[in-house]
């Protein structure tokens, strides 16, 4: 059955997709737990200091788009895999 | 006096609810159809998801060829100078939706990431800089999500013309545009450093303090890197950021169940298609081109401070 998996998933032979599984899951993982975990803090802030929630606001931002990006870098290694064969 | 209710209006309530019954309906309902009109396909491996991303070049003028993406930057480019310089000629007192929003763009592009990252004299320096750095990134990636006729790979024939398709491409999702964007960067915030410590002395603003001896022979190669890491996750981030947005949005639209050969998966896949296009349109997009901006103030502030 997995090989019936990497089959639909093939664009060649198997590495291929699965470089790109790799790259993109595992990157997923840790970008999903530090954006949660800044959320969770910007949360807890907001909680115990309503009135700085504009500055926290724009600090959150900055350090959403940083953790993602540590996904699309993982994404890109699956890709250059992909391209690389 | 009576008091007018204070709850929300219960017919409206129910009318929402129905609403998103009749479309559940309608969701599930497609599929059953096409399942039993259209059965399960084959894979198909004539669909290249590559070719959605391929330039030709329309006018062949060697290395300065227009291609689509050159077509995008144009536009991109009238769009930021001409509607700042259209916007600065009509200003009035009490402002229209228009001019508060331009006037919300331009306190962001000054309080938040000039002013909230360099100090006075040097915000007053580089706010043209940032303001048309991320002004430019915007526009790019915002009209990345307008569809207009540019694939003309697959034409479709009016009356014996061939007009090229509708196709959803952004001009930062070409590796090019974010790497040269971030070279510039690049050779700014060196140059700054260069010129405010001396190349000895920038070299040596880059070890951290109290590092002394044997252990410079590790750390200083690592911040060398450090340095280049930095051109390289400027230009990945905003990158994949929109080609990953565009590629998704292709796959979900159809891209899926062309690639498979499943109509009925093109239905299923439809409602996450708008939700991610909204997404990437409402957030995605302006964030990226904050965080470009916000990042290159970071770095040429950083580069400027003496400590």
């Amino acid at each position: 059955m997995l090989l019936g998996l990497t089959h639909l998933l093939s664009f060649g032979d198997v590495s291929a997709g699965l470089g790109i599984g790799i790259g993109g899951g595992l990157g997923a993982v840790g970008a999903g737990v530090g954006i949660g975990y800044i959320f969770g803090k910007v949360i807890e802030a907001v909680t115990r200091q309503p009135e700085m929630r504009d500055d926290i606001t724009s600090i959150q931002w900055l350090g959403f788009a940083l953790t993602e990006a540590c996904f699309f870098y993982g994404l890109v290694a699956g890709l250059l895999s992909w391209v690389l064969k | 006096m009576t008091s007018t209710a204070a709850t929300p209006d219960p017919g409206a309530k129910t009318n929402t609810k129905k609403l998103l019954w009749i479309l559940a309906g309608i969701w599930i309902g497609g599929m059953i159809i096409l399942i039993l009109i259209f059965g399960f396909g084959h894979q198909n491996h004539e669909f290249q998801i590559q070719n959605e991303f391929k330039l030709i070049n329309w006018v062949h003028l060697g290395v300065f060829s227009i291609n689509r993406a050159v077509v995008y930057l144009f536009i991109s480019t009238i769009l930021t100078v001409g509607t700042m310089l259209w916007i600065a000629g009509r200003m009035h007192q009490r402002p229209n939706k228009v001019q508060t929003a331009v006037e919300i763009l331009y306190s962001l592009m000054r309080d938040n990431i000039t002013r909230g990252n360099m100090e006075d004299r040097m915000a007053a320096r580089w706010f043209p800089f940032m303001g048309a750095l991320f002004l430019f990134i915007w526009f790019n990636n915002i009209i990345g999500y307008l569809p207009l006729p540019t694939n003309s790979e697959q034409t479709v024939n009016i009356f014996g013309a061939h007009i090229p398709s509708f196709a959803l491409y952004a001009a930062t999702a070409n590796i090019s545009v974010p790497l040269v964007l971030a070279i510039v960067v690049f050779v700014i915030f060196n140059w700054v450093g260069i010129s405010t410590h001396g190349p000895i002395g920038y070299l040596k603003s880059l070890i951290p303090a109290g590092v002394h001896g044997a252990i410079l022979l590790l750390i200083f190669p690592l911040e060398i890197i450090s340095t280049f890491m930095r051109l390289l996750s400027l230009t990945i981030r905003l990158f994949a950021n929109i080609l990953a947005g565009h590629m998704i949005i292709l796959f979900m639209t159809g891209g899926l169940a062309v690639l498979l050969g499943l109509s009925f998966l093109g239905w299923f896949t439809i409602p996450f298609a708008v939700l991610l296009y909204i997404f990437e349109l409402g957030l995605i997009a302006t964030l990226q081109a904050f965080i470009f901006a916000t990042l290159a103030a970071i770095y040429i502030s950083g580069a400027a401070t003496h400590h």
